[in-house]
């Protein structure tokens, strides 16, 4: 088993984008690319898609922008066991989006103009994907997207 | 995918054409063209997204910076569009708040 993880560790693919706004248009090209190649759908792929500009608009707009700092986001991705990963890496502050405070039913049935405006991108992550979660390891904070691959 | 938008203001109705991708980087575009066609005071914003092929939460934003920059008694349509975007309207809510058409005037 052991080397069998490490095959699969090894074929995760690796492209690198500066964390700039002018990088989000790329980057959800590519993870579009990723996810036909993998065989989503059409709409598992724009809810990915729309997952991983969410994540990666908090970590270059936060993470990096607001901090008055410069660097990249490395996005990792792999195909296995009918589930395609897509892994973003970045070596901003810790921040952990899953702890961030989700709008409720009661926020989502608010006119518009009293909607409190946080929470929304986080919201559809969670709900655009079938796992999201987040880890901090080797000062690095790692944004885990998977998709399950549905035969069609 | 690039970002076009064309906004003008006739009789109180605000029409503003979207196509190509809204993300945080374009959401900055867009909420410049509310600021302008908000100084005019319409009571009716028309939002043409039948070429618009993806909004991320920050146009969602922008959406409900127009009500509350240009007050309650303005009514947003949004014209044409895709199923995609009906879904993240519909997902969070915003279905409610504004009227999804398939063109302008009915």
């Amino acid at each position: 088993m052991n080397s069998r993880s490490y095959f699969v560790f090894m074929q995760m693919e690796l492209k690198t984008f500066p964390a700039t706004v002018d990088s989000l248009d790329p980057l959800r090209q590519y993870v579009k690319d990723v996810s036909q190649q993998a065989g989503l759908d059409k709409k598992a792929t724009y809810n990915l898609i729309l997952a991983v500009d969410e994540i990666a608009t908090n970590i270059i707009l936060y993470g990096y922008e607001k901090a008055g700092l410069e660097g990249f986001i490395d996005v990792l991705t792999e195909v296995s066991d009918n589930r395609l990963k897509v892994v973003f890496e970045d070596d901003a502050a810790p921040f952990d989006p899953t702890t961030r405070e989700l709008p409720d039913e009661e926020d989502f049935d608010l006119p518009l103009e009293e909607r409190p405006i946080g929470g929304l991108g986080i919201y559809l992550t969670i709900n655009g994907v079938s796992e999201f979660s987040y880890e901090y390891i080797n000062n690095r904070n790692r944004n885990i997207f998977e998709v399950d691959i549905k035969s069609p | 995918m690039d970002f076009t938008i064309n906004s003008e203001v006739v009789d109180k109705v605000a029409k503003i054409t979207l196509s190509g991708e809204l993300d945080s980087l374009s959401a900055r575009v867009f909420q410049k063209e509310i600021e302008k066609v908000a100084l005019q005071s319409p009571t009716e914003l028309v939002l043409d997204m039948e070429h618009l092929a993806f909004m991320s939460s920050a146009g969602l934003r922008v959406l409900i910076f127009s009500k509350q920059k240009m007050g309650v008694g303005l009514t947003i349509y949004v014209v044409k569009p895709q199923e995609a975007i009906v879904d993240t309207l519909e997902k969070t809510g915003l279905q409610h708040s504004v009227n999804i058409v398939d063109q302008y005037p009915a």
